[in-house]
């Protein structure tokens, strides 16, 4: 984590973040999901952390859903000065760190389906992940050298 | 597969099987295709709204400004003789920018909000001055209506407990959207009441007026984003109806909850409690002193 003067950027619930310039950035997950994307041509990346799986049209679109926060980190990296085809990603997160008895949620689940499908629909592919599981992640992203860490964590703050 | 090979009831429960499967494929199908279906509908009609939106934005912001503009020039030529006129005239720029204004930092909170890119800024608030703040932004156009804003406090005066940590400017926002909803929908010369306490370290803050109030059915809607429950061109009520999805979000950023209680003709009750947040520097995401430890059991990917 010394390796960079800043600070890591801590990357809020339903928030994004991209950068050309080399910084860690971290996030708590439990059930939400965060997709690392990494461009391996320019060495920069971008992370989303989101929350539930589809907008459905209520309230603000924002990058708290799934299918709208990798379409935007896709964008955000186009905007940076990535072409999408050099573009992979790294998922993470999508545990069921809140036992449910009625299955219908499966929050988790969803989340990570919604990454899986969306990445596959943009041929982008997802060259690491850990998700599901029970317990909660939280994550390093090297925007440089597109490397993840991760270490699971118990405690119940995370989004 | 060879059929020599194979008998007459083999090769009929091959079929069977795989007729099973044809039809289990196909059921799939149909169900995917009605999601996209459901999923098309709904975009669609998040699209006729913000087109909607962006031409009805388009009048309430270059409105206000051929007001201004027109007002100010007639101020400036100095054919305005008389003293109060040109102060009547001023009162009329004032509340138009006033208006523009609060409009203007709903749509870029909103903006900020889809982008991704808003955060909190948590700090150790006076959560009375910050409500006073609001009430005194509010005061002149409250006045207009001859709205009484009663502003009560239920924070004990220890000299810690009149401190919360939260995000200010947020809490300035919501507020504003609140005061702003019940002043717009409230009868002349009635009253508005704000409450705020803080108990076991969650805030509550109560707007209550005694307005025209919101329809059952209408109740569920008013959260969408563009929504405006009367969206007539005479309606006499102005607004873009941003403001609560903003509220909505910004209370998502706190991990805070509103409740919305109403009767038409007697009046809304908007409720929001707000939990204590974690001050920035004491947030682990934000101390990096012990990370050779932190990654000892760590993954890599």
């Amino acid at each position: 984590m010394d390796d960079y003067k800043e600070k890591p950027y801590f990357l809020y619930p339903s928030a994004l973040y991209a950068s050309k310039e080399p910084i860690w950035i971290t996030t708590v997950l439990g059930s939400c999901v965060a997709v690392c994307m990494w461009d391996p041509v320019l060495k920069m990346g971008g992370m989303n952390h989101y929350m539930l799986p589809y907008w459905n049209g209520n309230g603000l679109a924002s990058p708290k859903f799934g299918n709208i926060a990798i379409d935007k980190l896709i964008k955000r990296m186009e905007n940076l000065g990535s072409n999408r085809r050099n573009l992979i990603a790294k998922v993470f997160g999508g545990g069921e760190v809140i036992e449910t008895t009625i299955g219908l949620f499966h929050i988790g689940d969803r989340n990570i389906k919604i990454a899986e499908e969306l990445l596959a629909d943009y041929r982008i592919n997802i060259k690491g992940s850990s998700t599901g599981g029970k317990q909660g992640r939280k994550i390093y992203f090297n925007t440089y050298t597109g490397v993840v860490k991760q270490k699971f964590v118990r405690k119940q703050n995370f989004g | 597969m060879e059929l020599s090979k194979y008998s007459d009831e083999e090769l009929i429960t091959e079929m069977q099987k795989r007729l099973l499967e044809l039809r289990k494929l196909k059921k799939d199908f149909k169900d995917q295709a009605l999601t996209l279906k459901n999923l098309n509908k709904k975009l669609k009609e998040a699209e006729a709204i913000k087109s909607h939106f962006i031409s009805h934005v388009t009048n309430e912001i270059v409105n206000p400004f051929a007001s201004i503009l027109g007002l100010s020039k007639n101020i400036m030529s100095g054919k305005v003789q008389n003293l109060e006129k040109a102060m009547s005239m001023a009162e009329l720029i004032h509340s138009e920018a006033f208006n523009l204004d609060f409009q203007l930092r709903n749509i870029f909170a909103a903006a900020k909000i889809e982008a991704g890119e808003i955060m909190p800024e948590i700090i150790k608030v006076d959560i009375k001055s910050v409500i006073d703040n609001v009430i005194d932004v509010f005061d002149y156009k409250a006045r207009q209506k001859e709205l009484q804003i009663d502003f009560s406090s239920e924070i004990k005066t220890d000299v810690d407990k009149d401190f919360f940590y939260t995000d200010p400017d947020k809490i300035s926002l919501i507020v504003s959207n609140l005061l702003s909803n019940s002043i717009k929908f409230s009868n002349a010369a009635s009253k508005i009441e704000i409450i705020v306490s803080i108990e076991n370290s969650l805030m509550t803050i109560i707007v209550r007026d005694h307005g025209i109030g919101i329809d059952k059915k209408n109740l569920q809607v008013i959260f969408d984003r563009f929504k405006r429950l009367d969206s007539t061109i005479n309606s006499i009520n102005t607004g873009h109806g941003l403001g609560l999805s903003v509220v909505k979000a910004m209370l998502d950023l706190l991990e805070g909850d509103i409740s919305i209680k109403s009767r038409k003709n007697q009046g809304t009750v908007s409720t929001i409690t707000i939990p204590m947040a974690t001050p920035m520097d004491e947030l682990d995401g934000f101390s990096f002193d012990d990370n050779d430890l932190f990654f000892e059991d760590s993954d890599e990917f």
